[in-house]
């Protein structure tokens, strides 16, 4: 996209016709590995409500998966956006090749993408989110492909894709196992392919099925680890059998390693850009925007916020009414059993470090609520073993690192709560009695507002159930302060919740 | 170097477990079967046996016994000191609770001197990284990668507890180190068969569980997310199946829990119904309702369900009589076929949740992950921490083949020493008196030692192989 070997003045090209043949020839089809970067020019018009365009899309992704939406539910909500910001429309089938209109878009697809490679190559956690929705919005393009275009895209890069399609006579010597373990899959491609709910196929049909029509590839198992972990694949010798309704899911990961290695050559390459001054404010600005929707625990360390925060006072009603219900859960079990679990040590300790308990008073209060009752853990025993973990946390031994109190993703993606153990999302861990007692010592008791919650968290949506507990609790000081509060915020932070809790108190 | 005052971070949950039990309080059931088998060996030092080493103990073990030639070997996977060796991280764990990480050696001897000289109440294996370990200090901390690691198992009787009525806690007996044996033939067939591994080991841990070590050229270079597929793979009961008292398993079975289901079933009578017998009603048991419940509701029809409680309420039986109860009553309640397939589905489950092997799924993910040394000392129990093959016996002894392995007559610190004070060279001729004895052929370590040295001769001829093949083709292409 830069030219990095000629003058930026020298040698325009606006008005000539493109002589890199390649650009073109990848607009024929719909849907690109993205692998050939563009070259003609644009203007920073163009550059910006692009790149800005693409953004919201991942955007609205980014905010689907923090609500575990299912990747059906996901498609449900992105699809108008698509069809608004960046449409992609098929070849027409008269004419062989694609009207400019058409080309157009894909021109503005492929251009947008390259840009925010640019804005989103400079740290892991930029780069990583970056591909993970990228690869949200392929999987959707793909299922919106016709099974032609499907083919034709396969076909295309066909060269870059390490499968082997095994051969009929392997197929028929492995079949029992092959069906045993892919028949529930392919069953439900073959239910989602015909769109009908009520498409019901017999368990010998299946196998007939199986048997005469379904090809299978065979690659190492290390490629394709989810199908690995959910057992939805024939492992033999080494090697992982996937019934080919599943080579979507191989196509992205192919996706998400060419992604990875060329984020990483972007990033090494931002040098030679940081003379451009048109672009960088650009850039800047672009990822500002992008990172606004994260939790900033750096505005938090102010002084006067966690002034009155120490070790007596978090025990108080008059703080621990901000808690979310994870850390009221969290703090419950440690008040009331004098211990907690690794994890769930883990979780409130950075959770209170984000409130702005200061090391030593964190000091004070974890050897006090692990030594006061009468359960055997001793001075000596909590300096022993749990002390380095506590300091550990504020980065003060090991690699130093000072951690930032986890996100409701990060909370998700932990193993559940086993027994005994009380870390994790109540909203997703507890029962649902106990998540009722929970809402009502909240003082959420309304049966329409409960039932909501419920309905949520029957959707997977638990931040969303922790956003609705958030405004049904805050109901007063969300009515006074309407006018500056950022209203319909969605909570993904449990120290979110705990600040805009405070604040409003403070504004009423 | 890091000397930390309690073992933070990633060993933690072995290191806790371990140290919290020095003492021995709480194994009456190992102390009393130690004194029954010991009863025909000589009383040499009895106070000894199966006891916490002390460190002149520890000191005594490295200096004479420990075979560091082949772990060395192991881990180095050539003759002469690789970066797979010098490069890899070893952890100590000392008396006073300290963990000291990020340790390295050059070579054997380096290794063997400095374990002797710091006298550490163990040491764990941890991964090869990019750059010397021990000189983390002095590099920028991208350079220090974690490059590959053995790919480990760690199955604990622990987590059977639920299951098992023979024992509780740190205690076990022969009866329940059956589960451990049935789950190495699970774990052995899958990461073979299905994984297509080669050269992996277990390894007793020194007190009730196992270790298993992949020690492949592939699987050593698995990534974090392969690793994690490979125990969700595995890991077919689950900690919330377990809270749960359910499987959520696809039918038709994977062949992999099918492969399991069949080495499973012969044995469930056996261990489960006669040995453990856990629905025996009888003895008071307190919890006897909640396991009743437990099996009832793997059952489908409520009816079915409702029909054996009564009967079960009303008069005392075994474990093995309800097994047959289910069937008998099945006979008069279920009327369709579709039922009748439901309660075989449903019988197949309560095998597998009650026999499949329960991992520690943590130790197997990461890559940094450090996990304890074969050949240890257990700090609790003084037992060494021995390969064994799962299927055999290495020690001529018919009684214990039922088990592969025994963990009760497992080599034992006290009585290594002994074996050595009593030991007056093999009698017969002296001729051969060039060759020294070695320690360790002195005693009961020998068939394990050589076990293992075994193990990892097969292993590294294969890696010299894989060498020589590379640097042949890369002559060629000169």
């Amino acid at each position: 996209m830069f030219r990095q070997n000629k003058r930026r003045t020298a040698g325009r090209k606006n008005f000539e016709p493109s002589i890199f043949q390649g650009v073109t020839q990848i607009y024929n089809t719909r849907l690109s590995f993205y692998d050939i970067p563009p070259i003609d020019e644009i203007t920073l018009e163009e550059f910006e409500t692009w790149a800005i365009d693409r953004l919201k899309i991942l955007i609205e992704i980014e905010s689907c998966g923090l609500r575990s939406k299912s990747l059906r539910e996901t498609e449900q909500v992105i699809k108008p956006l698509l069809l608004k910001y960046l449409p992609l429309n098929p070849n027409p089938s008269s004419s062989a090749s694609p009207p400019a209109s058409v080309i157009a878009e894909r021109k503005k697809d492929h251009y947008s993408h390259f840009i925010l490679r640019l804005v989103f190559c400079r740290t892991e956690d930029l780069r990583r989110k970056f591909i993970k929705n990228e690869l949200v919005l392929f999987k959707i393009r793909y299922n919106m492909l016709q099974p032609k275009e499907q083919r034709e895209f396969i076909a295309q890069y066909s060269d870059k894709l390490p499968w082997q399609y095994i051969s009929q006579d392997e197929k028929l010597d492995i079949l029992d196992d092959l069906f045993a373990a892919t028949s529930s899959t392919v069953r439900n491609s073959l239910v989602f392919e015909s769109g009908d709910p009520s498409f019901t196929i017999s368990r010998d049909q299946l196998y007939q099925h199986i048997q005469k029509s379904e090809q299978f590839i065979k690659l190492p198992f290390e490629k394709v680890p989810n199908l690995v972990a959910s057992r939805s694949v024939l492992l033999r010798a080494g090697s992982a059998y996937i019934p080919s309704t599943l080579q979507l899911n191989l196509l992205s990961i192919e996706y998400q390693d060419l992604l990875t290695t060329s984020l990483i050559r972007t990033f090494q390459s931002m040098p030679r850009l940081e003379e451009d001054d048109r672009l960088l404010p650009l850039l800047n600005n672009l990822s500002a925007n992008s990172s606004s929707i994260e939790y900033d625990m750096s505005s938090k360390f102010d002084a006067e916020n966690a002034s009155d925060i120490n070790a007596v006072s978090v025990t108080t009603p008059a703080v621990m009414k901000h808690y979310p219900m994870c850390a009221t859960h969290l703090q419950g079990a440690l008040m009331s059993k004098s211990h907690l679990k690794y994890q769930g040590r883990q979780q409130l300790q950075l959770f209170l470090k984000g409130i702005g308990l200061s090391i030593d008073e964190a000091m004070k209060f974890w050897s006090y609520q692990f030594t006061k009752s009468n359960s055997g853990i001793t001075m000596e025993k909590f300096n022993k073993e749990y002390k380095y973990n506590l300091r550990h946390n504020y980065g003060l031994e090991g690699a130093r690192i000072n951690y930032k109190p986890p996100d409701c993703s990060r909370i998700l993606s932990k193993p559940k709560p086993g027994k005994g153990e009380s870390h994790g999302c109540p909203y997703r861990d507890l029962p649902l009695d106990s998540l009722i007692t929970n809402l009502n010592e909240m003082g959420v008791t309304d049966q329409v507002d409960i039932n909501m919650v419920v309905d949520d968290v029957g959707r997977n949506d638990y931040t969303v159930a922790c956003t609705r507990v958030f405004e049904f609790t805050h109901k007063q000081e969300l009515a006074k302060s309407k006018a500056t509060s950022s209203e319909g915020m969605h909570i993904n932070h449990p120290n979110l919740y705990f600040d805009r809790s405070r604040q409003l108190e403070k504004s009423s | 170097m890091t000397v930390a005052t309690s073992s933070a971070g990633l060993s933690s949950e072995t290191g806790a477990e371990d140290t919290s039990s020095t003492t021995l309080e709480n194994t009456p059931t190992l102390q009393s079967f130690t004194r029954d088998s010991e009863n025909d060996a000589d009383g040499g030092a009895p106070a000894k046996k199966r006891a916490a080493p002390s460190s002149s103990d520890m000191l005594f073990y490295y200096e004479r016994l420990l075979p560091f030639r082949y772990i060395f070997q192991w881990l180095n996977h050539s003759p002469k000191p690789s970066k797979d060796f010098t490069m890899r991280e070893f952890a100590f764990e000392f008396r006073s609770g300290a963990y000291q990480r990020y340790n390295s050696f050059s070579n054997q001897d380096d290794f063997k001197k400095s374990v002797v000289n710091a006298n550490p109440m163990r040491f764990e294996v941890g991964a090869v990284y990019s750059a010397n370990p021990k000189e983390r200090k002095n590099l920028p901390k991208s350079a220090l990668k974690p490059l590959s690691k053995e790919l480990v198992f760690d199955i604990d009787l622990t987590d059977y507890d639920d299951i098992r009525t023979c024992c509780s806690g740190t205690a076990i007996c022969t009866k329940c180190w059956k589960f451990i044996q049935v789950a190495t033939k699970i774990m052995d067939a899958s990461l073979r068969e299905d994984f297509g591994f080669n050269h992996l080991i277990w390894i007793f841990s020194g007190r009730r569980g196992a270790h298993c070590w992949v020690s492949d050229k592939r699987a050593r270079a698995l990534d974090e997310n392969s690793r994690k597929s490979i125990v969700e793979y595995l890991d077919v009961v689950g900690k919330h199946n377990v809270k749960s008292g359910k499987l959520n398993l696809k039918k038709p079975y994977h062949p992999h829990i099918e492969r399991s289901f069949n080495i499973l079933k012969d044995q469930f009578a056996t261990i489960i119904l006669r040995e453990q017998d856990p629905w025996n009603t009888y003895e008071n048991n307190t919890e006897i309702d909640k396991k009743l419940d437990e099996l009832l509701s793997f059952l489908p029809e409520k009816a079915l369900q409702e029909e054996l409680r009564k009967h079960w309420k009303s008069s005392s039986s075994n474990s093995l009589t309800k097994w047959e109860d289910i069937n008998v009553f099945a006979k008069r309640t279920l009327k369709s076929q579709l039922q009748v397939n439901m309660l075989n589905d449903a019988k197949k489950d309560v095998i597998l949740y009650f026999m499949y092997p329960r991992l520690d799924m943590e130790v197997s993910k990461q890559v940094i992950h450090l996990l304890k040394s074969p050949f240890c000392i257990h700090p609790g129990t003084g037992n060494v921490c021995v390969p064994f093959d799962p299927l055999k016996s290495l020690v001529d002894n018919d009684e214990d083949s039922d088990y592969g392995f025994n963990p009760m007559t497992a080599p034992n610190l006290g009585q290594l020493q002994t074996e050595i004070e009593n030991w007056t060279g093999n009698g017969s001729t002296g001729s051969n008196s060039g060759v020294k004895t070695l320690d360790y052929e002195k005693t009961s370590l020998k068939p394990y030692v050589d076990y293992f040295a075994k193990f990892v001769n097969g292993l590294n001829q294969e890696e010299l192989s894989v060498k020589r093949e590379r640097d042949a083709s890369d002559k060629l292409d000169f």
